[in-house]
Formats: C-alpha cells, sequence, structure tokens
C-alpha cells in the first residue's frame, strides 16, 4: 500500500499545486482547506505525513499538531510558512515535527521532508505493533504470573520471590515456567530483554 | 463739544468762587488792610472795541492780593458825543463827590481826550494823584513834551515805514505808493505826517497823494491802479465832495475800489479789505499801562521808571486779502497776528481728518497685517502639508513593518504555488507522463498566482511610495476592499474576521486615496489589537460603506473591550496611547488625513460593548452638484 499524503493548507491555489507535484513524485494526495476538515475526515491507517500550514484560519496547524500529539496516534507532521519566526518553528519541533519549510519549497527540500516524514511514520508502525503485540502477550497473563514477571526482571531469585509473595518456592517454580511459555522466552535474560521493550513501547504516562 | 465747553465753565466757575473766598477769608485774617483804588478815566464811550481791549490788559496786569488789596474803577468821558466845558465840570464835580470816599491812589488816562481832562482838573480833583496815560498818540499834537513828572505813560506810534517796508517785501516789483487822505482838519494832520512819513521812500519809488478827491473820482482812479502800486491810507473824515466818513468806513470804500494792495495803520482796518496794518495793540497798551500803576503802587516814583519812548506795533493780516494779493504764509512774519484765516480742510475738520486718516491709517495696517499673516499661514500650511505627508509616509512605513508576516505570507503563497506548480510539470514532462491538458491547467494557475503576487506588491508599493498627497477622484468602496484585501493575511494570522459591506451605489470622492485606505488600514490594526485576547466568536471586525447626503461615510466597529471614556476625548491627540508599545501617532495622522481631506472622524464607544469609528468624507463636488441638479429636476 502507499503512503497517503495528508495537504493541508487554506490556499486553494497552494494546496493544488502541491497535491500536482506530490502526484508528479509518485505519492498519492489528500487536500483539506482547514484542520477542522482534516478533523472531520479521518485518515484511514495507512502509511503517511501530513504537510501542514501554519497559519491556518480557525486553529493552526500548530493546535492540530497537539491535538493529533495528544491522541497518540499521530502522523509525522512537515510543517509549511510563508514566514518563519522563531517562537512557532521551536514549538513546532519541540512537539516533534519532522521538518518545518518556508514558503516556496523547493522541491528536493520537499521530497527530503516527505520522505523521513515517512521513514519515521514507518518506525512508529512497527513500534506501535510491537507494542500492541507485547500488550497481547502480557494480557495473557495472570496478575500472580504478572506479579513473578516483575520481580524476576528485578533480578531476585524464586526463594526471594515466594517470600515476597508469601508462597512456596515451588509454586513460584510452576508458576515462572508457565509465564515463560506464555511470552515465548526462554531464559530470564529474554524475559528481561521483553521487560525493557515493554517499557519503551508504553508511553511515559502510563507507566 | 457743548458739554465739554460748560463743564470747562464750570469748572472755571468753580476754580473762580473758591479763589473768592479764599481771598475773602485771607481779608478778614489780615485785619484792616488799607484797600487802594486805581480809577481808568476813558476818553469815549464803554462799549467802543479798543477801550474793552485795554481794560482786560489794565486788569490782567494790576497785581491785587489779600495783603494788598487794589479796587479799580472805570469812569467814561464819552467824547465826542459830550463835551465842553460845562459838561467838563459837571464831570469834575460828580468825580470830586463820587470819589471822595474811596480817593485814587493813581489814576490811568486813556486816549488823548482823557488825558487833556486830567491835565486841565487833576489838580482840584486828586491833587499829587499819579497819573498813567494809554493809548496816547502824540504826534498829532505838539504839547507832549511839557508833560507833568508824575505823569507818565508809553506814548503810541503808527509805525508807517515800516508798514510800508513791509508791503514793499511782499510786493518786490512795486514801484508806485498812493497814499488816500481827506479833508478835515484831522485828516490835513495824518496828510501833513504822511508826506513826511514816506518821503524816504522818493528814490524807490513814485509817490502819489489821492488828498480830498470826490468819491466817484477817488474810485475810478483806485480801480485803474496797475499791478505795480501799493496804496496807504489811515482812512478820512471826509472826501472831496463833503461825503462823511469814519476812518474805517473810507478804508473799506478804498480797499473795495482798489486795485493795488491796500495797507493802513488801525487794526481796525482789519476785515474791511485792507491786506494788514501795522499798530500797537490795545491790550498790551493797557497791560503796560497796568504793570506802571503796579511800579507806582509799590512806591516807584515816576520819574525813576525806566518807560520805552513808544508802544511796540504790531503787524496785523487779513488772512484773505493776503492771499488774493498772492502773499504766502511763509512770508507773513512770525509774530502777525493772522485773522479771517481759513483753515484748510484737515484745520477745519482735524477731528474728522484725524478720525479718517487713522481710520484709513489702521485699515491699511490691518489689511498688511492680514496679507502677512496669510502669508505666514499659507505657509505654515504647505510646511504642516509637507511635514503631515512626510508623518504620513512614516506612520505607513510603521504599519507595514506591522504586517512584514502577513505580507510575506501574502507574497509567498502565490510564489510557493507557481514553484510547485512548475515543479510538478517539470516531472511530468521528464516522466512522459505529461498529459496536454493538465500541463495547460498548471500554467493557467501559474499566470493567476503571478497576478495574484503582483497584486500584492503593488498595492503595497502605492501604500509605501513616498509621494506628495494627490488629489484626484477615486471611488471609495474599491479603496476600502483594497485596504480590507490588504489586511486579508493579517487578519487571518491574528485569527480575526474582517467583515466588509460596501455600498450599492459608488461613492465618488476626492482627494487622496492611499491616505484615505491608510486611515482604514489604522483603524483596523487598532480594532485588531482590541479584539486580540477576545474569544474566537467576538473577534470580528465591520468595514461599513455607505453614502448619504452627498457624503461617504466608513464605519469600522469592533466588539472589543471599547474606549474608556476619559480617553475618548483625547483618542486623536498626538502621541497619546494605551498600547505599550504604541507611539500614539495613529489617530492623530488619521485625524490629520480626514481634515485635509475636508472630513471628519470620531469615534463612540459603548463600555464594554465595542468602538465604533466613523469617517465622514464630503463627495466630489461634481458628483454632488450633479445629484443637486437631478433632484431640482
Amino acid at each position: 500500500m502507499t503512503p497517503l499524503i495528508h495537504v493541508i493548507d487554506d490556499d486553494a491555489s497552494l494546496r493544488t499545486a502541491l497535491m500536482r507535484l506530490l502526484d508528479a513524485i509518485g505519492l498519492e494526495a489528500r487536500g483539506y482547506a482547514s484542520t477542522g476538515e482534516f478533523l472531520l475526515h479521518p485518515p484511514p491507517d495507512r502509511e503517511g505525513c501530513l504537510l501542514l500550514d501554519v497559519n491556518l484560519p480557525g486553529p493552526s496547524g500548530l493546535d492540530l499538531q497537539e491535538v493529533l500529539h495528544e491522541r497518540g496516534d499521530a502522523l509525522p507532521v512537515v510543517f509549511l510558512t510563508g514566514h518563519a519566526d522563531v517562537p512557532s518553528s521551536v514549538r513546532a519541533m519541540k512537539a516533534g515535527a519532522v521538518d518545518f519549510l518556508e514558503k516556496p519549497v523547493a522541491r528536493e527540500a520537499l521530497v527530503g521532508a516527505i520522505e523521513r516524514a515517512l521513514a519515521r511514520d514507518k518506525i512508529q508502525r512497527a513500534a506501535r505493533s510491537e507494542a500492541q503485540q507485547l500488550e497481547r502477550l502480557f494480557a495473557s497473563l495472570s496478575l500472580r504470573e504478572r506479579q513473578i514477571f516483575d520481580l524476576v526482571v528485578a533480578g531476585k531469585l524464586n526463594k526471594q520471590i515466594a517470600d515476597e509473595l508469601g508462597t512456596s518456592e515451588r509454586t513460584v517454580k510452576t508458576q515462572r515456567a508457565s509465564l515463560m511459555v506464555k511470552l515465548g522466552a526462554e531464559s530470564a535474560a529474554e524475559l528481561g530483554s521483553l521487560a525493557e521493550r515493554l517499557r519503551r513501547a508504553r508511553p511515559p504516562a502510563d507507566s | 463739544m457743548c458739554e465739554i465747553e460748560s463743564l470747562r465753565r464750570w469748572a472755571t466757575r468753580c476754580v473762580g468762587h473758591l479763589l473768592g473766598w479764599g481771598l475773602l477769608l485771607a481779608a478778614a485774617g489780615a485785619g484792616a488792610v488799607e484797600t487802594r483804588n486805581v480809577l481808568v478815566l476813558y476818553s469815549n464811550g464803554r462799549l467802543v472795541p479798543g477801550n474793552v481791549e485795554v481794560e482786560a490788559g489794565l486788569r490782567s496786569a494790576i497785581a491785587s492780593s489779600a495783603d494788598r488789596p487794589v479796587q479799580v474803577f472805570t469812569e467814561f468821558l464819552d467824547n465826542p458825543e459830550f463835551n465842553g466845558p460845562s459838561y467838563e465840570q459837571t464831570v469834575v464835580t460828580y468825580l470830586n463827590d463820587k470819589y471822595a470816599s474811596h480817593p485814587p491812589t493813581v489814576v490811568v488816562a486813556v486816549a488823548r481826550e482823557s488825558l487833556n481832562f486830567m491835565l486841565r482838573h487833576r489838580e482840584v480833583l486828586f491833587p499829587g494823584v499819579a497819573v498813567v496815560h494809554a493809548a496816547v498818540f502824540p504826534l498829532l499834537n505838539g504839547t507832549d513834551a511839557a508833560l507833568p513828572t508824575d505823569v507818565v505813560g508809553i506814548p503810541i506810534e503808527y509805525d508807517i515805514a515800516g508798514m510800508l517796508q513791509q508791503a514793499l517785501r511782499w510786493h518786490p516789483g512795486v514801484k508806485r505808493l498812493v497814499v488816500v487822505t481827506g479833508s478835515t482838519p484831522r485828516d490835513r494832520d495824518w496828510e501833513t505826517l504822511l508826506r513826511a512819513k514816506t518821503a524816504p521812500f522818493g528814490d524807490r519809488l513814485s509817490i502819489e497823494f489821492f488828498s480830498s478827491l470826490p468819491t466817484a473820482d477817488l474810485f475810478r482812479r483806485l480801480a485803474a491802479l496797475e499791478p505795480d502800486s501799493v496804496v496807504y491810507t489811515a482812512g478820512f473824515y471826509q472826501s472831496g465832495d463833503e461825503l462823511n466818513f469814519t476812518p474805517r468806513d473810507s478804508a473799506k470804500a478804498i480797499a473795495q475800489h482798489s486795485a493795488a494792495p491796500v495797507y493802513g495803520p488801525f487794526s481796525t482796518f482789519i476785515g474791511t479789505g485792507v491786506v494788514a496794518t501795522l499798530a500797537p495793540r490795545f491790550d498790551t497798551m493797557g497791560r503796560s499801562a497796568g504793570e506802571i500803576v503796579n511800579a507806582l503802587m509799590r512806591g516807584a516814583t515816576p520819574a525813576s521808571l525806566n518807560l520805552p519812548k513808544v508802544m511796540p506795533n504790531e503787524l496785523g493780516v487779513d488772512w484773505r486779502q493776503a492771499r488774493r494779493r498772492g502773499i504766502a504764509d511763509d512770508d507773513i512774519p512770525a509774530g502777525a497776528a493772522v485773522q479771517f484765516r481759513q483753515p484748510s480742510f484737515l484745520e477745519a475738520n482735524r477731528t474728522a481728518s484725524i478720525l479718517g486718516g487713522s481710520v484709513i491709517l489702521f485699515q491699511a495696517a490691518l489689511i498688511v497685517a492680514l496679507i502677512l499673516e496669510h502669508r505666514r499661514r499659507r505657509k505654515v500650511e504647505l510646511t504642516l502639508v509637507e511635514r503631515g505627508s512626510e508623518l504620513a509616509h512614516v506612520s505607513r512605513l510603521a504599519v507595514a513593518g506591522e504586517l512584514t508576516a502577513s505580507i510575506a505570507h501574502e507574497i509567498n503563497q502565490p510564489l510557493a504555488a507557481i514553484l510547485s506548480n512548475a515543479e510538478a510539470a517539470d516531472l511530468l514532462i521528464k516522466s512522459g507522463r505529461a498529459d496536454r491538458g493538465e500541463l495547460l491547467s498548471i500554467l493557467d494557475d501559474i499566470r493567476r498566482d503571478n497576478v495574484r503576487a503582483s497584486g500584492v506588491i503593488s498595492r503595497l508599493r502605492t501604500l509605501l511610495a513616498k509621494q506628495a498627497p494627490r488629489r484626484q477622484p477615486f471611488e471609495l468602496n474599491a479603496t476600502i476592499a483594497d485596504a480590507c484585501e490588504l489586511l486579508t493575511a493579517e487578519a487571518r494570522r491574528r485569527a480575526v474576521t474582517v467583515v466588509l459591506k460596501t455600498s450599492a451605489e459608488p461613492v465618488p470622492l476626492d482627494g487622496d486615496a492611499v491616505q484615505i485606505q491608510q486611515v482604514v488600514i489604522n483603524l483596523l490594526l487598532n480594532a485588531m489589537d482590541a479584539i486580540g485576547d477576545l474569544p474566537e466568536p467576538r473577534r470580528a471586525i465591520h468595514v461599513t460603506v455607505s453614502r448619504r447626503a452627498h457624503k461617504g461615510t466608513v464605519t469600522v466597529s469592533d466588539r472589543g473591550h471599547g474606549i474608556a471614556p476619559e480617553h475618548l476625548a483625547k483618542l486623536f491627540d498626538s502621541f497619546f496611547s494605551t498600547k505599550l508599545r504604541g507611539m500614539g501617532l495613529g489617530l492623530s495622522i488619521t485625524q490629520t488625513i480626514i481634515a485635509a481631506h475636508g472630513g471628519r472622524i470620531w469615534a463612540e464607544s459603548a463600555n464594554g460593548s465595542g468602538a465604533v469609528f466613523h469617517v465622514e468624507l464630503p463627495e466630489r463636488a461634481e458628483a454632488t452638484a450633479a445629484a443637486q441638479r437631478l433632484e431640482t429636476a
């Protein structure tokens, strides 16, 4: 499936020109005249990015970027601006913008920015699908198995775990073997690596 | 005038009263002071003009004071109507009886007959009393050398030679002197005197006496005189044909008939047609006599008085006759008593002339002042216009600075579109996927965006161009729409909606469209500042163009915080600003511009519900006129 570029600019003429150019490059594009219009037409779950004008009537491109970021399914954003003032560009980059391009944009710069955005989208998508997979794995663990997992990852021995949970070492051993099967791990080291991946996949706010 | 005159008289009277009372009081305080008496005896009647003048001079001179009071009594012999020995005796008895209680200290005898009377009767009347004579003309009576030592006075003499010399100075070309005399004994006396006095002029002039001529003959001969002649006469009592005259009447007749100017010895001749006379003045005679009386009463002896031999003569001139005889004012000696001077227009209408002159001067000064003022004002106006337009330009530059971001955006949009379109076309062509219709529409878009960008630039250039204010016809709706257009990007940047409502019919105006745009831009930017922090639904500015009563109006209203009532009055003052970084010039310049267009600008604000700025501009004159024609048709 080819990537889909979302072009958001209130200037019809420029929007058309940009979409024409993207088409010529071989990218599929969709145009929106305002941030509101984009929000009303949720993008399909496809690889892609946003080509977003900073100054828009109503909520600005920066506002949209913030909203999308909060929802967590943010498509990478390439900003376009007529006048790159420092405060807006800083705000945009801090919020994770891929690039901040000043109009008029040369094709190379535009193509480069879009490629970077798509690459990031690809990475983000991969990360997201892995995280989802991990979540699914962990969802299959019982409460006691999760407790044992956390303590194992923390480097505790079976005996210490049994003491902490107020159960026998034998029971811990059995449940540990069960969770390792569920997670498809063969050693404590693999469990540690899984834990690390899980930590990274989860947004910090959730931890 | 009358009021002033009566006031003056009243004041004089008051002073007189005060003096009188003062004297009276002083006299009472001093106790019994001896009052001295002066008796003045006149030869003829009380009302003879000469006597009146002598009396005035005499009384002005006699020194009377509280400690040395002097009383002056006057008596009249009433000559020549009353005379003869028995009359004289009656008068002597009368005076004797009358002045027994007030014996005179000094007697003043005025004129020859009075002096003779006193010389005859003084031993009986006032023995040992000094006599001062006045107005006595001794040369007609040779006995004066024998006057007693206590009879003193300054005799009078008519300066005949002096008069003739003055006449010759006035008429340098004169070759002939005619002297007119009569036939009575007195006339004969005068003839004798005149023959003696004129004789010295014989070497310069041919002298001719018209003596005792019949009047008809006399007048004919006088009328036939050449312009190289002058006439001298003392008048006469009787003519050759035995007609009686007074000297004055005869002088009058002579002057009337004479072709040549007439001169004489008596000041009374002035007014009869005689040009000038040389004679002593009667009031001077009186004053001189009064001074002698003073000296005698102070105790001086008559012999010790060092009196002049003769009374000075004074030139009297009839101004009308002098003018008739070609004598210039400048040639009349300074001391002369000039009578009948006809005042010049300026003299006659002094007040009116001064007033008129002042008014004219004032007017002239006013006109000059007004012209200067007008020029000065014009200069200032020109400077103001220059400065004003410079200031307006600077203010526009400031506005442009404020708009940089939005202007860049506005220019960048079409440029960006053009670039993208061009690159898209380039790619399409290179990849061989180009389809003709697509390429054409790309080119169309490029062209359209190009026009768009240059539109922005040209609007901006118009706004920023530094140019003298121009006065040309423009249409208000289009101008305001342009201004709003220029601010579209800025409005978008600030998330403000500008709603423009133009008028249905065009509004033709005269003036500088750029400046009017500047005004609207100023108002719009102010409104944007006012509503910048409001929630989005209230961030709207309404611009309305309308036309009514031959006026174009623009209103700019917002729903911001409004204008504080105390600020409303100062709104258009220079350097008044409520903004942190405001210079306070925007609205001041705005008002200057509107005023220069003959319009007005004002603001309204109901607190909390926003501000409304009204701009009212007069319509183009011809449009107004046309509309009026239509209305009246």
